[in-house]
């Protein structure tokens, strides 16, 4: 089980690396709330809305 | 030889430190934290750091809602309920004045329809057959529980599916959220706030002694409740928005899609302004990724420094099954519920949402459920 675990942390951090590295990024770390008409943490719009 | 043994000094008892997994836990989020400090972005460093102390406490108190909410229904046992209340009392006196005062901050708010109902209830038999909810799975996972790393393999893949499920249920109808301070102003939902927490105890201890069972949480709990409020106070400071778990499941799961070649780009959750922008941005540009890999490596740290990580063997193939297909209701329930307990219970409730009580009310059920299928795969209704 060690060794999985040596090889998911490791695969994982340079997962997260590379996607870091590859991907644009607009600044401040944002959650989908913090957009305009989000009505739930992921993001979802009101029903009003539709 | 990759752990080393230190003598406590008091008692002579040993505490053997796992220098390799502290090592790999600690450098982890060093890089995390470093990549974030490069893009001159303190708040983000600060929701890791956060996570860290979170993965911390969680583990060191052994704080399971699960767990406590099995208890509760099958024996009667409210003290691990009451110590998630004491996390939402003091999430709710930070999170209910500031996200009604401030422009800068919000709380967790949902919709109310079929779609929170069904998740919630799915949500919680996953809970109950994985062992383990969306914090409950990253400490485990942290703390070096192989059966729970397949649990979080498809909370992932579950999470994702329910993000192309999401819009055909939201279809369905529903309402716009419940918020006590947009009727009662900020004071006036805090009142309502920590007064629905109060009765809500009142309840959950009126049925513990009926039943004859034990209602006070234990030390521990008490004091890994007030801590883990404490650090929920310190996400929500450098987040803007109370902490979540969940999302980062999703956005994951739909990074590792794309890499596969899959096309979101007619998938209608994928569309909305947030998730597309989390798809597109580095996963350190999404709140709830940067808490949860903080959790992950804050648990595995307080792992490794305990004891030798990771050293049991797994489980056997019939509870590995239940972790997965537990994984998998987990993820699909938490993204058509809007959440798990934290993102939706913790969080709903202490930002004063209707949602946040709805969501415990149909998880209660999915829970008795989840209970009564534990048995098929040899795991323990208790």
């Amino acid at each position: 089980m060690r060794t999985v675990y040596i090889l998911v942390v490791v695969l994982g951090v340079a997962a997260i690396l590379v996607d870091h590295l590859s991907s644009s990024s607009s600044g401040r770390a944002l959650s989908p709330e913090d957009f305009a008409g989000a009505c739930a943490p992921c993001g979802a719009p009101c029903p009003s809305k539709k | 030889m990759t752990t080393a043994t230190l003598a406590a000094p008091d008692q002579g008892a040993a505490v053997r430190i796992d220098r390799l997994f502290l090592g790999l836990a600690l450098a982890s989020a060093s890089i995390l934290i470093a990549l974030v400090l490069l893009d001159h972005q303190p708040a983000s460093a600060a929701l890791i750091v956060g996570g860290f102390g979170l993965g911390v406490a969680f583990l060191k108190a052994e704080f399971s809602y699960t767990a406590s909410w099995r208890r509760f229904l099958t024996r009667g046992e409210a003290g691990g309920l009451l110590g998630g209340l004491i996390v939402i009392a003091i999430c709710a006196c930070v999170v209910v004045p500031v996200a009604a005062l401030s422009p800068n901050y919000g709380g967790a708010i949902a919709p109310l329809g079929p779609s929170l109902i069904i998740g919630a209830f799915v949500f919680a038999v996953g809970m109950q057959l994985a062992n383990g909810c969306g914090s409950g799975t990253l400490y485990t996972v942290g703390g070096g529980s192989g059966r729970m790393l397949v649990a979080l393999l498809f909370f992932v893949i579950g999470s994702f599916l329910g993000s192309l499920s999401l819009p055909a249920f939201l279809a369905l109808g529903g309402i716009d959220p419940v918020l006590a301070s947009d009727y009662l102003g900020a004071w006036g939902g805090l009142a309502l706030t920590l007064g629905s927490i109060a009765i809500a105890g009142a309840c959950v201890i009126a049925v513990a002694r009926k039943r004859g069972a034990n209602f006070m949480p234990s030390r521990r709990y008490i004091i890994g409740g007030v801590i883990i409020g404490l650090l929920c106070v310190a996400v929500f400071a450098a987040g803007g928005h109370p902490w979540s778990v969940t999302f980062a499941f999703t956005v994951w799961g739909a990074k590792a899609a794309t890499a596969l070649g899959f096309d979101l780009s007619h998938a209608a959750f994928w569309q909305w302004p947030g998730p597309k922008r989390a798809l597109a941005e580095s996963v350190l540009s999404d709140t709830s990724s940067l808490t949860d890999l903080g959790m992950l490596f804050g648990a595995m740290a307080a792992a490794a420094a305990s004891k030798p990580f990771a050293t049991g063997s797994w489980p056997p193939l019939k509870s590995m099954a239940a972790a997965a297909i537990g994984g998998l209701l987990m993820g699909w329930g938490a993204r058509l519920g809007f959440g798990c307990n934290i993102g939706a219970f913790v969080g709903g409730v202490a930002s004063g949402s209707l949602h946040g009580w709805l969501w415990f009310l149909a998880a209660l059920p999915g829970c008795l459920v989840g209970i009564r299928l534990r048995p098929l795969f040899g795991l323990s209704r208790e």
